[in-house]
């Protein structure tokens, strides 16, 4: 009891007083009254109806008790996502579940929270308020030890048993020294086109690309050969192919000389080769990781942030790609990665740059040109004419410059016109087929049914294609302008342009619907695309786990994840299988869902994801057993692969709808923003129409909370502080009980 | 984890089990030891040729061509993934052990730390699932003997041990402190007197076991060929690579002195066949050029007059901490006086001596100078480029997770200004090995024209490691017959 007490010092009305000021100077006339009634009844009935009824402020004990006012840490992105927090308040405590009903307060408060809970399902990111719980709350584990230790995931309790022994700053660095051992012992074994004579595989193109780069001049890079592995990607690969093939010559000019190489696979020139993709990814691609977790997840516990660390660096179908089939994608996805960063440290200019560097890195990282590109739109509105404008201009003078700079060798003053021409058309090829091998997506799963190239021509094909593409990411694209567009009034309000200036370099509201958008797009091109290869899942499969990331274990965004990435694992394994790494496919899928805890295998029906999951695993199995068992008939060679697109379209379709779904979701939370309340009340009057009481009531005080947080840090502290008030009293009554 | 070092390096002793499986499958049991279609003839003793022999029953079902006795060198990728499993599969003996281990010990999380290095031992790493053997699988039993010892149960942990010479014979190093410990602390009551009864029970074990092992080829009279089998003492003092013990040393020391008599013109004796005969890298015998030639008898002898020493101590006070260390100080002095002692033979050292690391920081800081230098002194085994990264990294990790957290369980300042000093030396020492591994990675680079060089990495190796276990041993033994 002392202990809490201390903590919690009793208070009376008039300091409650003092901090509503505090919040009241902040927000807006609209919402003043009710907070001030609040502030006003301490009468225990009112008490308990304000409980239920509106707000995270129901302070638990009958006794007005009230928190001190703690040190603030800066907030970053998560907060923004974490406000929508308030609209959906967090899932029921899980020690009020365990615990026989207490007196008073706290019970209703459970009950409140626990019906509200009911409608409304999803939330993001609620792991966030579930981990800052446990930290702000001792006794948690105390009491209720048994909800951590179901299958706490290896990585939870390396991460656990790291801390308490006291290397905690260790914890960053041999995380990525195990990654760096499991990535290089993947590269171990084989790779595409692995002693496959004559063409070989992506190794070899690689390789070749190395070999012509630094023999051949500029203009002849995208021309030499062409039916040798001609180079295909924008010139960022090519300058980084010339640099790793000048340092490989350094070692062995045997490896990279021009024509005689073709096809060498002696062991060092391999070592060699996965060095490079190794250095490559731990230069580019972890350290965007490591920045991610700072830049958007730099207000979660640090054991939160080590566990998101590890989720993402032991990604299994990255690495399968990159160090077992040989690729450099985690180049272009670090560098997107750096881009979104930047975004989200308010650094537009930066992060266009990185993206524009990640787009001639990888042609196909304009998968997520959709998203960012409405996101710095969007932007562009938010900020009102002026400033709006202005960054406009900015951005695009950077975006060219970038381009021009990277395509610099290829332009008049250093070559003729038509050079620029070569890697054009090479980059992209709109001459080959809709899809090639059997890949998991909307063209090749329909494909069972209705034969495509049969019924239309090519040209067509393409524009239907590029249709439902467009029709894909629309929403996406749709959720990042309108929510500028609604945010955009406060700005341009003319009491505002110093704040305007402000934020300019701070958070965008429109900021936590990006990982979002960048699934809906990324996934919309992979579904519906034109010439789409497996290994492009990859690109959803980022922001994907970026979301998988932070949540916890019950989220629904840990689900979807974790059932992408296995189902995608799954859906290369046509490809894996053919590069002979079917070992590491077993092995990498296996500690990595050991490492987030996630059991594939264990059923589970709380939701649809779970049963979906469980479908789907079983399938998966099943599949992966007959095909161990039988040979596939000789009519249809290609049986398992289409059996393995068949059950893997479906999963990336839902995922697509789902993450649709979330962006309208967090889209909504943005419409409670600081200002758009003036301006449309009518609006969100209509809305309130359609929705239930307690949706109501939890929108109008996460109103008021967004309200807070959009202006300054320290009223989100003061938000933070008030949710954990009910916990506090919980525990003061656990003191008491015991 | 393990699977995905599948497809790396293997070394001749992957073709040595695929052989042993094939004779032990296709050949009847009087065959065993006499065949010699391949030069990797069977030379453990017979437990472990049963135990090839139940391996060999699936890998029939999985690819009939891994037991085919002709097939030579066959590396099909069936056989990689088959035979390799059952090293991952055998080694869960070592985990169940060391789960045990961890349950019923006063410090569980310093005991936890123990288990998982052990089961993690970049040692095993290297030597199993790289290099390819079952040590694993043997150190598992020797484990499951250890813990029946400390649960009391000293039969049990005589039969352990038993069954686990008969699986693999340079266990023999640990026989001695087994043989004094069991009989000083189950067969005598602790004033002294002898117990028959539990020395024939005991002796009964054994015997059994033996009998049950070699039982069929003493039927046979084949016991002698058996025996030449298992023990060659045609082969020379050091093994191709030296390992790192006290013979390096005392080699390293004729070469210099050599090249100092050849330089300075000092009238000295010289040997001129070990002018050329050391260190060039053949299993054959070592000559000396300059200091005396060493006999299989004196190493004998230098062995056996340590290890009398330190089972005196045992004798006089037969606890299992003793028997621990005394275990530990056994292996080590074979290893480091031993003939053609084998450098994977620095396992039978590190292991015990983990079990010892938490009691003081002496034994731990002992710990871990021995182990970073055994573990060092075993990635010669490994010298493909591609496992380079592989063993280094895993080494750096493994003794980043268990060395770190170790010391810091059991840390004591130095007391005083001389151990102060040594604490300074052990460090130097430990850090060197961070310039030792540069030197060695830059130096191919940089002398490719010195072609008479080539075995300077070997030697720089060996050289660095045995300082560091010698000291260890000299450090291990002080503290041990020092204590209470």
């Amino acid at each position: 009891m002392d202990e809490v007490s201390a903590f919690v010092p009793p208070e009376g009305a008039p300091k409650r007083q003092l901090r509503d000021r505090t919040t009241s100077f902040n927000s807006l006339p609209y919402i003043k009254p009710a907070k001030l009634r609040v502030g006003i009844d301490t009468t225990k009935p009112v008490l308990r109806n304000r409980a239920s009824a509106s707000s995270m402020k129901s302070a638990g004990s009958p006794t007005e008790r009230s928190e001190i006012i703690s040190p603030i840490p800066r907030r970053h992105l998560l907060q923004t996502s974490e406000s929508q927090h308030w609209l959906h308040p967090p899932a029921t405590p899980p020690f009020a579940v365990s615990r026989e009903p207490s007196p008073v307060s706290a019970t209703s408060t459970v009950a409140s929270f626990r019906r509200r809970k009911a409608s409304t399902q999803h939330m993001n990111f609620s792991a966030l308020m579930e981990q800052e719980r446990m930290r702000s709350f001792p006794s948690y584990q105390t009491i209720k030890p048994n909800d951590h230790e179901e299958e706490p995931g290896a990585g939870r309790r390396w991460v656990r048993w790291m801390h308490k022994n006291g290397l905690k700053q260790w914890i960053v660095p041999s995380a990525v020294g195990a990654a760096m051992y499991w990535k290089w012992c993947i590269g171990l074994g084989g790779y595409s086109g692995y002693a496959t004579p004559p063409i070989y595989g992506d190794y070899e193109a690689q390789r070749h690309w190395m070999e012509i780069t630094i023999h051949l001049p500029f203009h002849q890079w995208y021309t030499y050969d062409l039916q040798y592995w001609g180079l295909d990607y924008p010139p960022l690969t090519a300058y980084v192919s010339w640099l790793c093939g000048k340092i490989g010559t350094m070692f062995n000019p045997q490896w990279f000389a021009l024509d005689q190489s073709r096809g060498i696979e002696t062991p060092d020139s391999k070592v060699f080769m996965r060095a490079t993709v190794l250095a490559l990814d731990t230069v580019v691609y972890v350290p965007a990781i490591y920045l991610f977790i700072w830049a958007w997840q730099g207000t979660r516990s640090s054991r939160t942030q080590h566990l998101a660390l590890l989720t993402l660096l032991f990604q299994p179908a990255l690495h399968l790609v990159d160090f077992g089939h040989f690729q450099y994608n985690s180049v272009m996805l670090g560098l997107t990665l750096f881009a979104m960063n930047m975004f989200a440290s308010g650094q537009d200019l930066l992060g266009a740059f990185f993206f524009v560097l990640s787009l001639g890195f990888k042609q196909m990282a304009l998968y997520y040109a959709p998203a960012i590109g409405s996101y710095l739109l969007g932007k562009c509105i938010y900020l009102g004419p002026v400033h709006g404008l202005r960054l406009f201009t900015r951005l695009a003078a950077v975006t060219v410059v970038t381009f021009l700079v990277l395509f610099l060798p290829f332009l008049p003053p250093f070559s003729s016109f038509t050079t620029i021409l070569d890697p054009i058309t090479r980059i992209f090829p709109f001459n080959r087929g809709l899809f090639e091998d059997k890949v998991a997506n909307f063209w090749c799963a329909t494909n069972v049914a209705f034969k495509w190239k049969h019924w239309l021509a090519s040209n067509v094909l393409v524009k239907i294609s590029s249709a439902l593409t467009f029709i894909g990411f629309l929403p996406s694209v749709i959720g990042l302008i309108q929510g500028s567009i609604k945010t955009r009034v406060w700005s341009s309000s003319q009491e505002s342009t110093q704040a305007a200036q402000i934020e300019s370099s701070a958070n965008t509201p429109t900021l936590p619907l990006l990982p979002y958008a960048l699934l809906t797009s990324s996934l919309s091109f992979f579904l519906f695309s034109f010439q789409v290869h497996e290994k492009t899942i990859l690109l959803p499969l980022m922001p994907m786990t970026l979301l998988l990331s932070g949540s916890s274990p019950d989220s629904a965004a840990f689900s979807w994840g974790a059932l992408m990435n296995n189902v995608a694992v799954f859906s290369m394994w046509p490809l894996l299988k053919r590069d002979g790494l079917g070992i590491q496919y077993i092995a990498t899928l296996v500690v990595w869902n050991r490492l987030i805890g996630y059991n594939p295998l264990r059923l589970r029906k709380k939701s649809f994801v779970d049963l979906l999951s469980t479908a789907v695993y079983g399938a998966c199995v099943f599949l992966h057993l007959l095909e161990f068992v039988f040979t596939p008939p000789a009519r249809y060679p290609d049986l398992f692969p289409v059996l393995n697109v068949l059950v893997s379209t479906p999963v990336f379709v839902l995922i697509w709808l789902w993450s649709i779904k979330r962006g309208v979701e967090v889209g909504w939370a943005l419409e409670g923003l600081p200002g758009s309340r003036n301006m449309k009340t009518s609006a969100s009057q209509d809305r309130f129409g359609v929705e239930s009481t307690a949706q109501r009531a939890a929108a109008a005080n996460g109103e008021s909370m967004r309200r807070d947080m959009g202006v300054r840090a320290m009223s989100l502290g003061y938000g933070e502080s008030r949710r954990r008030l009910p916990f506090r009293a919980q525990s003061v009554e656990v003191e008491e009980n015991s | 984890m393990k699977l995905l070092l599948f497809p790396s390096y293997r070394s001749t002793d992957f073709e040595v089990h695929r052989n042993w499986l094939a004779i032990t499958h296709s050949l009847p049991i009087s065959q065993w030891y006499y065949d010699t279609t391949s030069e990797w003839t069977l030379d453990y003793p017979p437990f472990f040729a049963y135990f090839e022999k139940i391996l060999s029953i699936p890998a029939l079902l999985v690819d009939p061509a891994i037991i085919d006795l002709q097939n030579s060198n066959y590396s099909a990728w069936s056989a990689v993934v088959y035979q390799r499993t059952t090293v991952i599969l055998t080694e869960l003996v070592l985990g169940i052990a060391l789960l045990r281990f961890v349950r019923g010990t006063e410090n569980i999380s310093v005991q936890r730390i123990i288990s998982a290095s052990l089961f993690f031992h970049p040692g095993f790493l290297i030597v199993d699932h790289i290099h390819f053997q079952y040590n694993g699988f043997m150190f598992g039993i020797l484990l499951w003997s250890i813990y029946q010892i400390r649960q009391g149960n000293k039969l049990a942990g005589g039969f352990f041990f038993a069954v686990l010479l008969n699986f693999k014979h340079i266990y023999m190093y640990l026989a001695p402190a087994y043989f004094i410990y069991l009989l000083r602390s189950h067969c005598m009551s602790p004033t002294g007197e002898l117990l028959p009864a539990r020395f024939i029970s005991l002796a009964n074990t054994v015997i059994v076991v033996c009998v049950v092992s070699l039982g069929p080829f003493i039927l046979m009279g084949q016991l002698p060929q058996l025996l030449s089998r298992l023990f060659p003492f045609t082969r020379g003092l050091n093994h191709a690579y030296w390992a790192p013990n006290v013979w390096a040393l005392f080699t390293a020391a004729d070469r210099v002195l050599l090249r100092y008599v050849k330089g300075s013109g000092i009238n000295v004796v010289i040997n001129e066949s070990g002018i050329s005969s050391t260190s060039r890298g053949l299993v054959g015998d070592t000559v000396f050029a300059i200091l005396p030639d060493i006999k299989p008898a004196h190493t004998f002898l230098i062995t056996i007059l340590f290890q009398s020493i330190f089972l005196a101590k045992l004798w006089k006070t037969p606890t299992y901490k003793s028997f621990l260390a005394s275990l530990t100080l056994c292996g080590y002095t074979s290893f480091m006086f031993g003939w053609h002692v084998h450098e994977k033979a620095v396992l039978l050292i590190l292991v015990p001596l983990s079990l010892l690391a938490t009691s003081s920081h002496a034994y731990c800081r002992t710990f871990v100078i021995a182990s970073v230098a055994g573990v060092y002194s075993l990635f010669p085994l490994l010298f493909t480029p591609a496992e380079a990264f592989v063993k280094l990294s895993y080494a750096l990790l493994w003794g980043f997770f268990t060395l770190l957290p170790l010391n810091n369980h059991t840390y004591e300042f130095p007391a005083s200004l001389p151990w102060v000093i040594l604490d300074m030396f052990e460090k130097t020492y430990l850090g060197g090995f961070l310039l030792l591994h540069a030197v060695l990675t830059l130096l191919p680079l940089l002398s490719r024209s010195f072609e008479s060089l080539t075995f300077l990495p070997l030697m720089l190796t060996s050289i660095y490691c045995a300082i560091g276990l010698v000291w260890a041993f000299l450090r291990l033994s002080a503290i041990y017959l020092t204590q209470e």
